[in-house]
């Protein structure tokens, strides 16, 4: 029996000890989520359409980052997805319908002749990409225009058109379904160069074409070797004696970091116009709150009244 | 010092935990998925393996034993577990928030990795020093970590290996694994 007891103290106190510890270190090392959806908004679309349920993109990355799942986005689509599984280390799965279907990159346009200047699609557009007054005809801002679809509905006369902006095969493609792909080209797997330094020797520019060849897929990289002063003049393709089409390559990693860039500028202005939005109606909001309700009214002129009666006598 | 030596090596190669005695076989397969991972995870067992060989031990001969309560003695150590992965779990989520996301459930499941309570158990039943209990569980984090690393490496290799269909997925982590640990059972005997 003294056994049991002793048992029973022994292993509460260390419990009741643990505990402490344990309550104290949390609160030592606070919880810290900010990076974490930091970097799913990054990824994210920054359309601002509210598809997934949310109010716009940085909503999404927060519930994401408390375990909501990655497939309701349709904006991202199949890319999205495969994109933030391999961030954080989760399964791919399909896009799920509910949220809608993945359409191609459009804009909005007003059919100008027909709008009435109703406002109402001022008032619904997350970036503020519309402009115009009462009574006055709207316009679109196309860069701006994130291809939301949020002011199709609000529009009374229907004169609001999406426009494709461009084809996204890859979008429709199941691209969840597609293994992988392999990481780029480290020096110490097969390669066609055998690092000769041919094409150093020859590059009218002083680039080193070689070193170009196997940091292609690191941005930073390419700053720093200067791969904007290449001239494609093609004198590294016949000097390499592997025959890589080396030109060709600097031309493609070229385009893929230029359009790189020009979505994020995109996403970035996007974010922070609808930043701005939101900033601009928690203000109206709280304008309208701050005015006098009905009955406050009705007592602060009665008691107008009375003093202004008060001074007449 | 060669004693230290060889209780280090014995634990890391000739008796590895995962390959050779099979314990902790759940985070070799789960969190070998992606390299980053699985070195987070494999320096998150580190850390906990050593401290609870070490804690294990003050507590088995300071607590236990002059109280006569032997017969707790798992019910201890897996309190001390449990506590020291949830400070682990409490201390990545604050300063690698990115790696607890990867991770997610498999921190927590540190406490019920076998290889934990076996090295506080083995500690007891080998009748180590406190010296040796420490060495012996840092010897078994390291092979842990050795075979994880090593593990995963190859699994991102599979990724992209043309592998005959009914052998995709789990079936060829374990036909991997496997051969593994044919290679391990080439340090049987060498201690």
């Amino acid at each position: 029996m003294t056994d049991l007891i002793s048992g029973l103290i022994l292993i509460s106190t260390m419990g009741c000890f643990i505990a402490v510890l344990l309550q104290y270190s949390a609160k030592r090392y606070p919880e810290q989520i900010d990076e974490v959806v930091i970097a799913i908004n990054n990824l994210l679309p920054q359309t601002q359409c509210a598809q997934c349920d949310y109010p716009g993109c940085k909503p999404y990355a927060e519930a994401i980052a408390n375990g909501e799942d990655i497939n309701h986005c349709p904006p991202g689509g199949e890319e999205l997805i495969r994109n933030l599984a391999v961030l954080l280390g989760r399964e791919t799965k399909p896009l799920d319908l509910n949220f809608g279907e993945t359409k191609a990159p459009s804009v909005a346009v007003i059919r100008e002749a027909e709008c009435i200047g109703c406002t109402f699609c001022i008032k619904a557009c997350p970036v503020d990409a519309i402009i115009g007054a009462p009574q006055q005809m709207h316009s679109i801002i196309t860069e701006d225009c994130t291809g939301c679809e949020l002011c199709l509905e609000p529009c009374p006369v229907d004169c609001i058109d999406m426009l494709i902006t461009q084809d996204n095969l890859a979008k429709t493609y199941p691209l969840h379904l597609l293994k992988p792909v392999p990481k780029p080209i480290k020096s110490t797997e097969v390669s066609p160069c055998i690092r000769c330094g041919e094409c150093e020797i020859q590059c009218p520019k002083s680039l080193a074409p070689h070193e170009l060849y196997f940091q292609r897929e690191s941005k930073t990289a390419m700053e720093i070797l200067d791969l904007d002063a290449c001239i494609e003049c093609r004198i590294c393709d016949r000097a390499c004696p592997s025959h890589i089409p080396l030109t060709r390559i600097f031309v493609e990693t070229k385009q893929r970091i230029e359009s790189e860039k020009e979505k994020s500028i995109a996403a970035n202005t996007a974010e922070s116009k609808f930043l701005a939005h939101e900033q601009r109606q928690n203000q109206d909001h709280k304008k309208i709150r701050t005015r006098a309700s009905r009955d406050d009214r009705a007592s602060i002129l009665a008691q107008l009244s009375k003093n202004n009666s008060g001074e007449n006598k | 010092m060669t004693d230290a030596f060889v209780i280090l090596l014995a634990t890391i190669f000739v008796n590895n935990f995962v390959m050779v005695q099979f314990l902790g076989l759940c985070p070799f397969m789960g969190a070998s998925q992606k390299m980053d991972a699985a070195i987070g995870m494999a320096a998150a067992t580190t850390f906990v393996l050593t401290l609870t060989s070490a804690v294990s031990y003050l507590v088995e001969h300071y607590l236990l034993i002059p109280f006569e309560l032997e017969y707790l003695r798992i019910i201890a150590f897996i309190v001390i577990i449990a506590a020291l992965v949830q400070f682990s779990e409490i201390v990545i989520r604050a300063t690698q928030p990115m790696l607890h996301q990867i991770l997610g459930l498999f921190i927590p499941l540190i406490t019920t990795n076998r290889a934990v309570l076996g090295v506080a158990l083995l500690n007891v039943r080998h009748a180590h020093s406190f010296f040796d209990s420490i060495l012996f569980g840092l010897g078994a984090a390291l092979g842990f970590s050795l075979l994880l690393i090593l593990f995963a490496a190859i699994r991102e290799r599979l990724q992209f290996a043309d592998i005959p269909l009914p052998f995709e997925g789990a079936a060829i982590n374990m036909i991997t694994a496997g051969i593994l640990s044919l290679a391990f059972m080439g340090f049987t005997g060498m201690s």
